[in-house]
This record gives C-alpha cells, sequence and structure tokens, in this order.
C-alpha cells in the first residue's frame, strides 16, 4: 500500500501555479475516485464500489489510520475522503478522536514525543504519512487554524510576512500585495489596512481568528485544516468566521472539526461523526442531518447524548 | 465546650500575632538596613564620587576607576552570560522535555544557582589566574559570567514554557522549521520575561564580592587593561569599610549605597516588565 | 492493512527544508546546556586538585586538626568548620520560625491588597548584596549587639548552668553569634518565598473544608497546610541552610577570623568561606594555598549534598503536584 512513487514534498516545492493542480486527474490511477456518498461504515472497506459521475475529487484520502498516544489508542481504523473544494465536518463528543484526525492531516502531533500514527493519507497521490517526508513542505501545502486564535507576538503585517517569507523569495511590493489579498479573502482588510504595524495581539478575539485565517491562507495551501475555529468567540465572529468558510470553500479543499451540530449543518457539505475514536458514519451532510443511517449518530444529532 | 473553643481562639490569635510579628520583624530589617544606608552614604555621594579615583590612606577621593571596572566587568560578563544562559535555557524548554539528560542539565544548574559563589572564585583563579599567571578584569569577568548563566538558564526556561503550545503549533502549522519557530516566534512570545531574567541575573552579579576577590583583585589606579586586575565596587567597599581610616569608610558607604540602588532600580525594572508582560497576555 | 509506518523513525535529512538551521540549532543549544556541566565538573576538578597537596600532606588529621598557622605551616579545617556549622545553626534557629511566619502571614493571614507588596519587599530583602549586609552588620549590628544584647544574654543566660557556657565572656560586638545574626537575616527571605510557594501549592478545597468544620487558620494551617506542604517546607529550608553555609561576605565583616573554637558564641571564629575571602590573596608558601583550597572543597561537599537534597524534595514535590 505504501506507494513508493512521486513525492513531491520530499524534494522540490510545487509549482506555484495552483491552476494545474485543478485541472490535473488524481494522481492516484490504481485507486476509484472516492467512496461513494451514501456510505455510512464504508470506512471498513474503502472504494470498492465504482465512482459516481457527479463526485468531487477527493483532495486527500484517510485510509485505515491509527493514532497512539502513548501506548493508548485513541482512533481506530479511520478511512475517510476529504473533497476539493467542499468542506468536510467532523463532529462528535469531546474526546472522540476529532481534533486528534485533523491533527494527523499535517502531522502536527510529531511535535511531542510519544505520539505515533498508522496507516495511510493519500494527499495528491503521495502517503504523507510516510517516513521521511518533509515537514514543514507538507505543512506550507495544508494550512490550519487553531482553536484558539494564536497571533505571533508581532505586528498585524509580520504576522501574515511570516509564513510567505518561509519559502518564497519576494520582493517588498510583492510582499505588500500578498499581505493585502490575504488580508482582503479573510475579510478582515478593511479593518487592519491603517493599522498594519501594531501587533497583532491588539486585535479583537474575531479579528485575530480571521488574521490567523489569512495567515493559513497567505502561504497558499491546498487543504484547510479549521480546529474549532470559532468556538472561543461571539456569535457575530462566528457569524463572519462561517460567511468566510462559505467563500473559501470555492478554493480550497477545507476540513473542519466542530463540537456545535448547527456549524456543522450549515457550513459543511460533508460530515463525518467519531465516536470513541471511530467514525461512526460518514455522509453528506444534508443525509447526516436528516436520515442518519446508524442510531447513534441520530441520537448525538438530535441532542440525545454526548 | 465552651471552655475548650475559648482554648482554640485564644491560640489561635497567639499564633496570627506571632505570624504578625514575624513580618514585621522581616520588614523591620529591610527598612534598618536600607535607612542606615542611605544616612550613611548619603554623606558621601557627591561629584567627587564619580570624578575621582579611589584615594590612598587618609586622603579624600572618589570611586570613579571602581565604578568604571564594575561596568566593564558586568558588561563583559553579561555579553558572555546571557547568549550562554539563553541558548541552554532553550535547550532544556525546546529540546529536553521529558528527557533524562535534560533532568541532569536542570538539576546541575539548580545546585550552581545556590553554590557558593566564593567556590566559582576558586574555580576561576585556577582554572584562569594560575594559567595566565596574574590576576586580571578578563578572570573577574568570567567568573561573574557564570554566577550569572544558572540564573538565566533557569528563567529562560521558565518564560519559554510559558509560552502556549498553541503557539508553537500555529508557527510549525505554517511550515516553519522549529529552530524558527523558537527564533521568530517563541523568543519573541516570551522576551519580556527573559530581559526580566537577564536584568535579574545583572543584578545578583553587580553586588558579588566574593568571587572577584581571588580574581580581579583590585587596583588603586585608573586601569583599562584587561589583562591586568581591576578596580571594582564590592572589593573596595570590603578594603575600605575594614580599614581604620574615616574617608575609606566613607566612600565604602557611598559605594554602598551605589551599588543597592542600582541593584533595587534593575529589580524594580525588571518586576514592572514582567507584570506589564503578564498583563499583556 | 496497509502496511505499518514508524513516524517517530528520522527521515532523511538531506534536501529536508530547514534541516541544517534544525539541526545546527539544537546542536548549538545543546552544546551550552553540556556547558552547563562542563562548568560543574571544573569546578569539581579545579578544588580537587588545588587541594590535592594539602589533602596528601596532612591526611584525614586535616579535618579534625584545629590549628592553623601559617609560620609553622600546620593547618587544620576544624575550626572553620565548626565556625560554618555553628553560624548556619544559629541562622537556622532564628530563621526557620521567622520565615514561617512572614510566609503565613503572606498566604493565609494578611489582605489581598498587602500581598502583592509584600512579597515584593521580602524578595528585595533577598535582592541586597551580601556586603551590604556585611557593611551594616560592622558598623550598625555589631556595636548594638556589643552594647545592648550581649551584656544581656552574659547577665542572664551566662548564669545559667549549662547553656550557660555558650553566653561567656567579655562583650565584643564581632563573632560567631552576630554571624549567624546576620546570616538569619540573609537567608530569612530565601526560605519564606520558598515557604510561601509552597503553601500555595496546596489545594484551596483542603483548607476551605477544614474551615468549613469550624476550624480556626492556626488549626487548618497546623493540621492540613502543614502537613500537606511538608516537603516542600523542608526543601526551603535545605535551600537556605546552603545559602548560610556559603555565605561568604557577611560574615567576614563580623566574625572576627579567628581559627579557635570557642564555647562561647560571643567569641570570634571563622567560617570556611571567612577564612577564604580574608587570606586567599595574602597566602604564601603552595601548602597554605593548597589548605586554603581543600577549605573550599569541603565547603563545596557539604553545600552539594545540602543543596541536592533540598532540590530532590522539591523535585518530588512537584510531581506530587502535578500529579
Amino acid at each position: 500500500m505504501n506507494s513508493p512513487t512521486a513525492r513531491p514534498l520530499a524534494t522540490e516545492p510545487d509549482s506555484p501555479d495552483r491552476a494545474s493542480d485543478d485541472t490535473a486527474p488524481p494522481r492516484q490511477p490504481r485507486r476509484p475516485l472516492a467512496a461513494p456518498p451514501i456510505a455510512a461504515l464504508v470506512q471498513r472497506k474503502p472504494g470498492d464500489e465504482a465512482p459516481k459521475t457527479a463526485m468531487p475529487d477527493v483532495k486527500a484520502d484517510v485510509r485505515h489510520v491509527n493514532f497512539f498516544y502513548g501506548k493508548f489508542q485513541a482512533l481506530h481504523d479511520i478511512s475517510v475522503p476529504l473533497y476539493d473544494r467542499r468542506v468536510t465536518a467532523f463532529i462528535g463528543p469531546s474526546g472522540c478522536g476529532k481534533s486528534t484526525l485533523l491533527r494527523i492531516l499535517n502531522r502536527i502531533y510529531e511535535l511531542y514525543p510519544g505520539q505515533t500514527a498508522t496507516g495511510e493519507v493519500i494527499l495528491d497521490g503521495e502517503n504523507i504519512l510516510m517516513p521521511g517526508l518533509d515537514l514543514n513542505r507538507l505543512r506550507a501545502k495544508i494550512g490550519m487554524v487553531f482553536q484558539k486564535p494564536t497571533p505571533f507576538p508581532m505586528a498585524i503585517y509580520d504576522n501574515i510576512a511570516f509564513g510567505i517569507r518561509l519559502y518564497e523569495k519576494v520582493s517588498k511590493s510583492e510582499l505588500d500585495d500578498r499581505v493585502e489579498s490575504a488580508l482582503r479573502r479573510a475579510a478582515l482588510w478593511d479593518e487592519v489596512k491603517d493599522k498594519l504595524r501594531d501587533s497583532g495581539l491588539s486585535l479583537s478575539g474575531g479579528q485575530q481568528q480571521r488574521l490567523c485565517i489569512a495567515r493559513a491562507i497567505a502561504i497558499e495551501p491546498e487543504v484547510l485544516l479549521l480546529d474549532e475555529p470559532a468556538s472561543a468567540l461571539d456569535p457575530i465572529s462566528t457569524q463572519r468566521i462561517e460567511e468566510l468558510i462559505a467563500e473559501l470553500k470555492a478554493d480550497y479543499c477545507i476540513a473542519m472539526v466542530t463540537h456545535n451540530m448547527q456549524q456543522a449543518a450549515r457550513s459543511s457539505d460533508y460530515t463525518a461523526f467519531l465516536y470513541l475514536g471511530e467514525l461512526v458514519e460518514f455522509d453528506e451532510t444534508e443525509t447526516i442531518f436528516t436520515h442518519p443511517r446508524v442510531r447513534r449518530t441520530e441520537d448525538y444529532i438530535t441532542g440525545r447524548f454526548g | 465546650m465552651i471552655p475548650l473553643y475559648a482554648r482554640r481562639r485564644l491560640t489561635n490569635r497567639i499564633i496570627i500575632g506571632l505570624s504578625i510579628a514575624a513580618t514585621g520583624f522581616g520588614l523591620l530589617w529591610l527598612v534598618m538596613v536600607l535607612g542606615t544606608l542611605l544616612i550613611n552614604g548619603a554623606s558621601a555621594i557627591g561629584p567627587a564620587l564619580f570624578a575621582q579615583m579611589t584615594p590612598p590612606p587618609g586622603s579624600s577621593g572618589g570611586l570613579l576607576n571602581a565604578i568604571a571596572g564594575s561596568v566593564v566587568m558586568t558588561g563583559i560578563a553579561t555579553l558572555i552570560g546571557t547568549p550562554t544562559g539563553i541558548l541552554a535555557g532553550t535547550f532544556l524548554a525546546e529540546y529536553a522535555r521529558g528527557s533524562q539528560f535534560g533532568e541532569l542539565v536542570r538539576f546541575i544548574n539548580d545546585i550552581l544557582l545556590s553554590a557558593p559563589s566564593i567556590i566559582i572564585g576558586l574555580f576561576v583563579y585556577e582554572a584562569m589566574v594560575v594559567r595566565m599567571g596574574h590576576f586580571s578584569a578578563w578572570a573577574g569577568a568570567v567568573a561573574l559570567a557564570i554566577i550569572m548563566v544558572p540564573v538565566i538558564v533557569r528563567t529562560t526556561e521558565d518564560m519559554l514554557r510559558l509560552v502556549p503550545s498553541a503557539l508553537r503549533e500555529a508557527a510549525a502549522a505554517l511550515g516553519a522549521p522549529k529552530w524558527k519557530v523558537v527564533v521568530m516566534v517563541t523568543y519573541r512570545a516570551a522576551l519580556q520575561g527573559m530581559v526580566t531574567g537577564v536584568l535579574l541575573a545583572i543584578a545578583r552579579i553587580s553586588g558579588e564580592t566574593a568571587p572577584l576577590l581571588f580574581t580581579a583583585l583590585n587596583n588603586q589606579f585608573w586601569s583599562t587593561d584587561l589583562n591586568r586586575p581591576m578596580a571594582n565596587l564590592p572589593v573596595v567597599i570590603f578594603q575600605f569599610a575594614m580599614s581604620p581610616y574615616a574617608d575609606w569608610q566613607v566612600l565604602a558607604w557611598g559605594g554602598a549605597l551605589l551599588i543597592t540602588v542600582s541593584i533595587l532600580v534593575l529589580n524594580i525594572t525588571a518586576r514592572i516588565l514582567a507584570a506589564w508582560s503578564s498583563f499583556k497576555s | 492493512m496497509s502496511a505499518e509506518i514508524a513516524i517517530g523513525r528520522k527521515g532523511r535529512a538531506a534536501g529536508r527544508h530547514g534541516a541544517f538551521g534544525d539541526a545546527a540549532f539544537k546542536t548549538l543549544t545543546l552544546a551550552f546546556a553540556v556547558l552547563v556541566l562542563v562548568v560543574l565538573a571544573g569546578v569539581i576538578a579545579s578544588l580537587v586538585l588545588g587541594a590535592a597537596p594539602a589533602l596528601e600532606h596532612f591526611g584525614f588529621n586535616f579535618l579534625i586538626t584545629e590549628a592553623w598557622n601559617p609560620v609553622t605551616e600546620k593547618f587544620g579545617a576544624l575550626a572553620p568548620v565548626y565556625g560554618t556549622l555553628v553560624t548556619s545553626a544559629i541562622a537556622m534557629l532564628i530563621g526557620i520560625p521567622v520565615a514561617f511566619g512572614i510566609a503565613l502571614f503572606i498566604t493565609e493571614l494578611c489582605p489581598n491588597w498587602l500581598k502583592r507588596p509584600l512579597s515584593i519587599m521580602i524578595e528585595l530583602l533577598a535582592a541586597i548584596p551580601s556586603i551590604i549586609y556585611g557593611i551594616w552588620g560592622l558598623f550598625v549590628l555589631a556595636p548594638f549587639v556589643q552594647e545592648h544584647i550581649e551584656p544581656a544574654l552574659i547577665d542572664t543566660l551566662g548564669a545559667v548552668p549549662g547553656i550557660g557556657l555558650l553566653f561567656q565572656g567579655p562583650p565584643l560586638g564581632i563573632g560567631v553569634l552576630t554571624a549567624g545574626f546576620i546570616l538569619a537575616i540573609m537567608v530569612l527571605p530565601f526560605i519564606s518565598a520558598v515557604m510561601r510557594d509552597v503553601f500555595e501549592t496546596v489545594p484551596a478545597v483542603l483548607g476551605e473544608s477544614t474551615y468549613a468544620l469550624g476550624a480556626t487558620t492556626s488549626e487548618v494551617v497546623w493540621r492540613v497546610v502543614l502537613p500537606y506542604a511538608r516537603i516542600g517546607v523542608f526543601g526551603g529550608i535545605l535551600l537556605g541552610l546552603g545559602r548560610a553555609l556559603g555565605e561568604t561576605m557577611a560574615v567576614t565583616f563580623v566574625i572576627g577570623n579567628a581559627h579557635h573554637i570557642h564555647a562561647s558564641l560571643l567569641q570570634p571564629g571563622t567560617t570556611i568561606s571567612a577564612a577564604l575571602a580574608n587570606e586567599f590573596t595574602e597566602a604564601v608558601g603552595d601548602l597554605y594555598l593548597s589548605s586554603l583550597i581543600a577549605l573550599g572543597l569541603i565547603l563545596f561537599v557539604i553545600t552539594f549534598i545540602v543543596l541536592a537534597l533540598a532540590k530532590l524534595l522539591l523535585i518530588r514535590l512537584e510531581k506530587q503536584a502535578g500529579s
């Protein structure tokens, strides 16, 4: 299963030309496009059925992933596809492993000793759980926004420029343009354009979170991971973040963890329900919220437990 | 029941009273030390103190060469000690969490933190003065740096550990290599705390006398040669205070006041800085 | 099931973004961490090498000889070791109860607005360098002790059989008692700061539930806080003891620097660090110098043991609080 083919992450950085990625066929020829949408419990045997024609491309495919905190197994044989230009929400009671799953996708868990993942996550035909992978390049390709806003203790401008400068040598004027466009896409530009030199810490919580989103998209990732991005925010800020997610969906594959049912229903196209480290059900969001196949999913969504 | 309760209440009152008395006792010394220092030192403070060299016995003079020597040696010690302490503290906080080697370094560092400074003086005497064949300002600065390092290691580690891991994760999630995360993000977040640590370390060495006795020794004259003995406030205070000459004793009080004021200023600055940074986050 | 992939394994370093910088930075910080160990090793090596001639010459007798005669080159460590231990004991005797009282006041009794300023003042007391205490001890405390405290002690305790031996002779002001007293003032802030921190680790619910039973403040402290915090309190005391044992300048000013052992605390004596400070630069002859370094080695061994013990206790406390 461990594909020894292309490893662009381990060699050269990707071409900055994203358009080619969009039109290119999926790079994994030996596997079907996706699991079918009506696929409750399908994770036990992923992708054996014929693909549906109207399905979007699979951007990242999680296959048989297990995760361990030391000896404790936090995830059991998770398989779930993440579709390009769609929002996939992960829901479930706290401790179910939804955040853990997200943290596998950019291998941020490897900052800590004793945490291991097994299985495969195929991103553009490449297994990103492969050892020897260039983690920094991987993370540059996959943006992440955390539960609490994490502005760096530097100017608003430098917060955005930090990530850009890591991988590209750009002129001052181009950097200015990139910062502006990232802030515009994160719907923050009008609020901060006159105080780009102020500390990122001086912004309100909601603004800080949009700054973090701007920072993440400034390096032009292909996948965005949102770990309860609005849980620490007030309702109005939450609404703005959700509107932003709806806009960003046009360009990215988005995976979002949330404990807020309504948010998952409003913002996502697909929903995965996890319970005690296992994937209970994965389907189109509409189906999950109207006709869940598994009783436990229904109980959770209707608030009978969790 | 009632007599028992009355006795309990009495015991309580006595203990509370003793506790208040102990606090008053402790503060009394602070007030008395600072008070006499101010009274005796103030009479010595004047332009001459900063303008003239240390005098021979029985004549008047100032502390210029001693002040300059202290500043020079403390400065060199800070230049050596700060990067050393910060890098070692960085290792403990960022690379050695939970490792046995890290535990060992932390343990040894804490021992050095409280080890008698005169022992450090002996070490530098053996390692530098004997080898070079003479006392020198370099040896004094190195001894002070060695005393400074454990303080900075400790505060740096503590301050870096206070930086939320979410901030490191956020930087790593952008694809930043670890060293850039540490240098560009973690250091920045912990900057005020780390500066506080350096200021406290400078305060700690500004009054250190014992390690300078065997290293920089003293010099009655102006000297800028780092390879020769150099005058410094603490040793001059020691020598002058223990002497029978009234002029020297007055100068000793003046020097003592000078050192104490600078240390208190450093401490209070450090505290304000620390309070300000915790207020901000 | 796909092949198991060990994530913990190091990848191929070549060509990875930032890999060189990462390795270089880690090695750099590691080198400076190792430097901390090197300093300790250097301290031990230089003390042992420096002390070797004296220890070879005098052997074990060095430890049990009181004589200290530069002219006849006969040296023994007994007087300074005795002085070090006795002054530290006096410091602990006075310092521990007072520090306990201060810590108790700060954590349990004082109004909230007073807590911070009081803590800061106590910590400023710790920041004042020992030479300041020394000069103050010499010019202010010693005359005061000579005129008021020592005559009173001689008249009262000096007449008591037994402990009266400790308070014999003329009131000099300069001596072991004054040195111990200065040390007590110096270690106060260290011990009370550690005790305060330790008391604050006691979970508030423990105290609250005891108060809820109708206990008084002193009962809560005595029955709940102190038993809970005893390891840390002991660690703090040892930390203060480590300071007292090695303290140099404050003691040097007021102890009188006499290599004799007197039963009376009012007589001059010496400590290891005071002997070093007074005699080191003037010592002529290799044996004299080596004997002084041997004193330093003894001091280092004693303080190392005390500090290591203190540290181990405090680490145990941290683990207990963490779990």
